[in-house]
């Protein structure tokens, strides 16, 4: 490795450290930076000084890399690494200890991290600010105290601790008195006690998630102490009603976002007093709360004339007039949200449009009675949309997409599930050449024709959804696949007619990381390995149902997609020998759903599962293997944090 | 003077008379229409009436007092009042005894009717000392002063005036026919200058949960030589038994108790006048209020101490000198750790031992969750304790139960990806087909393949 070749030197000289760091400030993707640093030592080193951020996707490389990379990152995600447990992160952190400079550090779905991990980090990162725990099921007080003793700490994620209660919260709001941002959602066991010693302690508090708590208007009347809090969140918080959010009326009016979604309790008055104590709020999710909009609330959001950009109204009862009022006092809204608001009609969209001209997300999801009327005056008004979402507006056409299609040029994404739209929509769409999203599921009459469009224009496509769009076949995708290149996720679920020649032009995709063929009969294991040998960078397949992909399919899959983290080969033909190299084999698969494997033994489950129990997060197995399978098994994928879910399906049904 | 006291007397013996030919016929309910009257009524009222017994107007009778002292005669008079009284106060005590039998089957009345008849009681007795008090040129004052003072506060209500001196006592009599703790009312006599609640229950209660600050008489302010002070050797403190049977010489804590004992060795020891309680000589000479004293020198219950305050009943000496001046023998058989002087207190303890859960990091415990959080909330720095935290030998015996799991894990590890079934590193594979190629060198030089992180 101390073989100086000449020319290492000469390009370190030529470009030095800095104006390296500039060029490569240039260069966002991941694949021309490897090019670079591949290209000498000075440009690697380079490299190694300029990363702050790094997503760590195997166990193996992570000490390594905290090596390399430990004098410059600043950002750590561990969100995805497999098999990461207290051991192998205190002896990764160990690699870089002395000179780790760590701000952020996401652990989340890290379920196999303890307190000891933590605490290791803690030791190691002096600089942590940031921590992300969310969906650590397992995480619990014991982990929020080691974490209590990074006092620097600003952002901290406890989404879905369930084992947190209100003494780790305690150890927390103690220990990091300087929080900033604290999410709490899903941690069922912290009660008004708990909020009320955070808001005693945690007065620097900006961001608060708080949603699905059982918590009650105590609780909100001492986060209303809070004189810096700009967002909170509080879905779902049932036992809340009108007199806690009077509370949030006399406090500075800090707050910038309210989300009270489908608090049950909340009505019209409350959200009213809300609005009277911050007027500069922008940010407004009143979704599935109470049913009708009463007027003197319409009226108040005249408060907030200059400030509102959000607003979200999921699940009312929203005539024409009031979208008409809505519009006139809140002319700078950027994203409106009126998904299942059924009453919606043409009117009462253009009326909102009329005066809402800088709106850039407009979801009408099943807002039934919509037709071409209301996308004219969308495509009229807002030429600066980004995002529609129609699903389920079954009445609109061809027509009304044309509107879309000529009029909003920078739009990004379009949700047209279940729309009854055919290949004319696609051709219209098509002149739409910033669009990344496309959904098509359920639209049963787009056939190749439509892709061909879309391939020839939409260049930047990043996902596209054609689930059960039954008349696509393989030349569709060839199309797409030499079109649209950058796509990373594809859902052809239930488009029967696709066969392997389809999935080869699918290999060419290699950004491809997600990828859905649920129910292709006719794809077999040859297909199967087409794709594994070109999308390298597949982390999750669905082949549920693929009845004719057999062992041969998996054990291409466990030869060059090192990166698959997610598998579904439910009620596939694959044998004993199939599952075990595939568990076996690749180091990143943490969620595996395992239902009626018909040919697979009981003895090969057992050992499949054995070889991975480390890293399995996730698990999907017939209830009746819970018997079958040993209990010792069974308990130490648990003790790893692995959740299983017993399922009773039918075997056979399609 | 002479002839305003007389007539009471009477009244009161009379009313006895017919109390007791009351109780023959034992038709309680009769009382009810009075017992109304007197519930409406506070113990001051019954005061006023002791007040218009004495002097039968609401005239003070605190000139008569001076001149009684040079009076042989009215000293005579007084003394006969005294017996009166006495015997009225048995008569009361009797007819507790004689109706305890009947007394269980209405348990709801009688606990109205123990109230009365304590308040009664009270008003007899209070007569008493007040009479007694002009006898004894030194507690005359302050009694008396107490008495009076009570008894102007304002006029008589019309109602308790109309039934005039006869057919209070007379009431007064009927409501004693249920029975009273005979203990309780020894102790009414022995407390006489408090009346708070407090002091009856110090007295009363059997399982010396009295604490410190119960034991003495802080606030009571009785002023020096207003009471007796007594002080029990450290002997006498401690003694297990302070009541021996004269027969078998079995120790007892309690006199009853050792009444009950007494009924083993004959009958003659089970007549109502063995097993009540003898009665004190008291009669003829004036109660005196007793104070205790700590033997313990230095102590400021101790009487020599400048700032001397009295404990109120022997209970509260005993308890006292175990507490402040004996070791801690009794040890808290859940915690190993608490320990205690007193038996009562470690039965207390224990009662709540284990149950406060709720700890700080500064050792505190707490019941309560609240009360733990507000207590968080108040100092800086202060966490709630983790259960590891709590006691060190727990923690440590965790980790090595968790460090057992691992070397578990470990072996199964090694058992399942070495041993079972071959993990093949895929750089195993063959490098053929694999347009990318994979190095499995250093990641540096990792050209082709597909990089561990983004």
């Amino acid at each position: 490795m101390n073989r100086q070749r000449p020319w290492d030197c000469d390009m370190a000289t030529v470009f030095s450290l800095d104006l390296l760091a500039n060029i490569l400030d240039r260069v966002p993707d991941p694949r021309d930076r490897k090019s670079c640093r591949l290209v000498c030592r000075g440009f690697l080193r380079a490299e190694e000084l300029h990363r702050r951020s790094l997503r760590v996707l195997r166990l193996e490389v992570l000490p390594g890399l905290l090596r390399r990379y430990a004098s410059g990152l600043e950002c750590l995600d561990l969100s995805v690494c497999p098999a990461l447990d207290d051991r192998s992160l205190s002896a990764a952190l160990a690699a870089g200890v002395d000179r780790l400079r760590l701000r952020s550090v996401s652990l989340s779905r890290a379920s196999g991290v303890g307190w000891r991990g933590l605490m290791a980090l803690v030791d190691a990162c002096p600089r942590l600010e940031a921590v992300d725990l969310s969906h650590c099921v397992g995480v619990g007080d014991r982990e929020a105290a080691a974490l209590a003793a990074a006092a620097g700490l600003k952002e901290l994620r406890l989404n879905k601790c369930l084992g947190l209660t209100d003494v780790g919260l305690a150890k927390v709001a103690v220990g990091c008195a300087g929080l900033e941002m604290l999410g709490i959602k899903w941690c069922l066991e912290i009660s008004d006690i708990g909020i009320d010693l955070l808001a005693k302690k945690c007065q620097d508090l900006k961001e608060l998630d708080i949603s699905y708590l059982k918590i009650t208007n105590r609780s909100i009347n001492s986060i209303s102490s809070l004189g810096k809090l700009e967002v909170l969140n509080m879905v779902g918080c049932s036992d809340i009603d009108d007199e806690g959010l009077q509370s949030l009326k006399h406090r500075n009016n800090s707050l910038r976002s309210i989300d009270v979604s489908r608090c049950e309790n909340v009505t019209s008055s409350g959200l009213t007093s809300v609005i009277e104590g911050s007027n500069c709020l922008q940010k407004l999710n009143v979704g599935d709360c109470f049913p009708e909009l009463a007027p003197h609330f319409l009226l108040k959001l005249n408060c907030l004339k200059d400030s509102l950009t959000v607003l979200k109204l999921d699940g009312f009862q929203v005539s024409a007039s009031s979208l008409k009022i809505i519009g006139l006092n809140c002319k700078n809204l950027a994203k409106i949200g009126l998904s299942k608001c059924q009453s919606v009609t043409d009117e009462g969209i253009s009326e909102l449009v009329a005066s809402c001209v800088h709106l850039t997300t407009i979801d009408l999801t099943c807002c039934h009675l919509l037709t071409d009327k209301a996308l004219m005056a969308i495509g009229d008004q807002c030429k600066q949309l980004r995002c529609l979402r129609l699903e389920s507006c079954s009445l609109i056409t061809d027509k009304g997409l044309e509107y879309i299609g000529t009029c909003c040029s920078n739009l990004e994404e379009i949700d047209l599930t279940d729309c009854s739209i055919t290949d004319t929509a696609m051709q219209n769409l098509s002149r739409c050449s910033k669009l990344l999203v496309l959904k098509l599921g359920l639209c049963y009459m787009i056939s190749d024709e439509g892709l061909v469009h879309i391939a020839s224009n939409c260049r930047k496509l990043h996902e596209l959804d054609l689930y059960r769009c039954v008349e696509v076949t393989d030349d569709g995708l060839a199309a797409i696949a030499t079109g649209c290149k950058l796509i990373r996720k594809l859902n052809l679920c239930y488009c029967t007619k696709i066969t392997d020649r389809g999935l080869k032009h699918i290999g060419h995709l290699e950004d491809l990381h997600d990828l859905e063929l649920r129910g292709l009969c006719h794809v077999t294991s040859s297909g199967i390995a087409k794709i594994a040998i070109g999308c390298r960078r597949l982390s999750e397949l669905d082949l549920k149902r693929c009845n004719l992909v057999d062992d041969e399919g998996l054990f291409a899959l466990a030869q060059y997609t090192e990166n698959l983290r997610q598998i579904n080969i439910s009620y596939c033909p694959v044998s004993g020998m199939g599952l075990c190299m595939l568990l076996g084999t690749l180091k990143c698969l943490q969620d595996v759903k395992l239902v009626h494997l018909s040919l697979v033994p009981v003895e090969w489950f057992e050992i499949a599962l054995r070889a991975s129990y480390e890293k399995l997060k996730k698990l999907k197995l017939l209830t009746g293997m819970r018997k079958l399978l040993s209990p010792l098994l069974i308990e130490k994928l648990q003790l790893r944090g692995c959740r299983i879910r017993w399922v009773d399906k039918p075997p056979a049904a399609c | 003077m002479d002839s305003k006291q007389i007539p009471i007397f009477e009244a009161s013996s009379s009313g006895g008379d017919q109390a007791r030919n009351r109780n023959q016929n034992h038709q309680v309910n009769e009382s009810n229409s009075i017992d109304i009257c007197f519930d409406a009524r506070s113990e001051q009222s019954l005061i006023k009436f002791s007040s218009i017994l004495d002097g039968s107007s609401n005239q003070s009778y605190q000139t008569p007092q001076f001149k009684m002292n040079l009076d042989p005669r009215a000293t005579l008079n007084n003394l006969d009042f005294l017996e009166q009284k006495i015997h009225q106060i048995q008569d009361i005590v009797r007819s507790t005894l004689n109706n305890e039998g009947r007394i269980s089957t209405q348990s709801h009345e009688f606990a109205a009717q123990q109230q009365l008849i304590n308040t009664d009681l009270t008003s007899i007795i209070i007569q008493l000392i007040s009479t007694a008090g002009t006898l004894l040129p030194p507690v005359k004052n302050v009694l008396a002063n107490g008495v009076s003072s009570v008894g102007q506060i304002g006029s008589i209500p019309d109602s308790a005036s109309n039934l005039g001196p006869v057919g209070t006592s007379q009431q007064k009599l009927d409501l004693v026919s249920e029975g009273t703790e005979l203990s309780e009312y020894e102790e009414f006599i022995n407390g006489l200058g408090d009346w708070d609640d407090e002091g009856i229950k110090s007295m009363s209660a059997d399982d010396n949960d009295v604490k410190d600050s119960g034991d003495g008489v802080n606030g009571e302010n009785l002023p020096p030589g207003s009471y007796e002070v007594l002080q029990l050797e450290k002997e006498e403190i401690l003694a297990p038994h302070t009541h021996f049977c004269t027969i078998c010489g079995k120790g007892f804590k309690r006199d009853a108790n050792l009444r009950m004992h007494m009924r083993g060795h004959g009958d003659k020891y089970k007549s109502p006048s063995a097993l009540s309680k003898p009665q004190k000589e008291a009669s003829s000479e004036p109660v005196l209020v007793k104070r205790y004293s700590c033997p313990f020198v230095g102590c400021k219950r101790n009487r020599e101490h400048k700032n001397f305050q009295p404990l109120k009943t022997i209970l509260c000496v005993k308890n006292h000198y175990k507490r402040s001046h004996c070791d801690k023998s009794y040890i808290c058989r859940k915690c190993n750790n608490k320990k205690f002087s007193v038996m009562a207190d470690l039965k207390t303890h224990e009662k709540h031992c284990g149950r406060d859960k709720w700890l700080c990091s500064c050792g505190t415990t707490f019941s309560r969750k609240d009360k733990l959080f507000g207590h968080i909330a108040l100092f800086q720095g202060h966490t709630p304790a983790l259960p590891m935290d709590e006691i060190q030998g727990q923690g440590t015996s965790d980790q090595g139960h968790n460090h057992e799991v691992t070397t578990k894990m470990e072996d199964a590890h090694d058992l399942f990806s070495n041993n079972a079934i071959g993990v093949t590193n895929v750089s195993d594979f063959g490098l053929a087909e694999d347009e990318y190629g994979f190095f499995s060198m250093n990641i540096d030089s990792n050209f082709g393949g597909i990089d561990g992180f983004q």
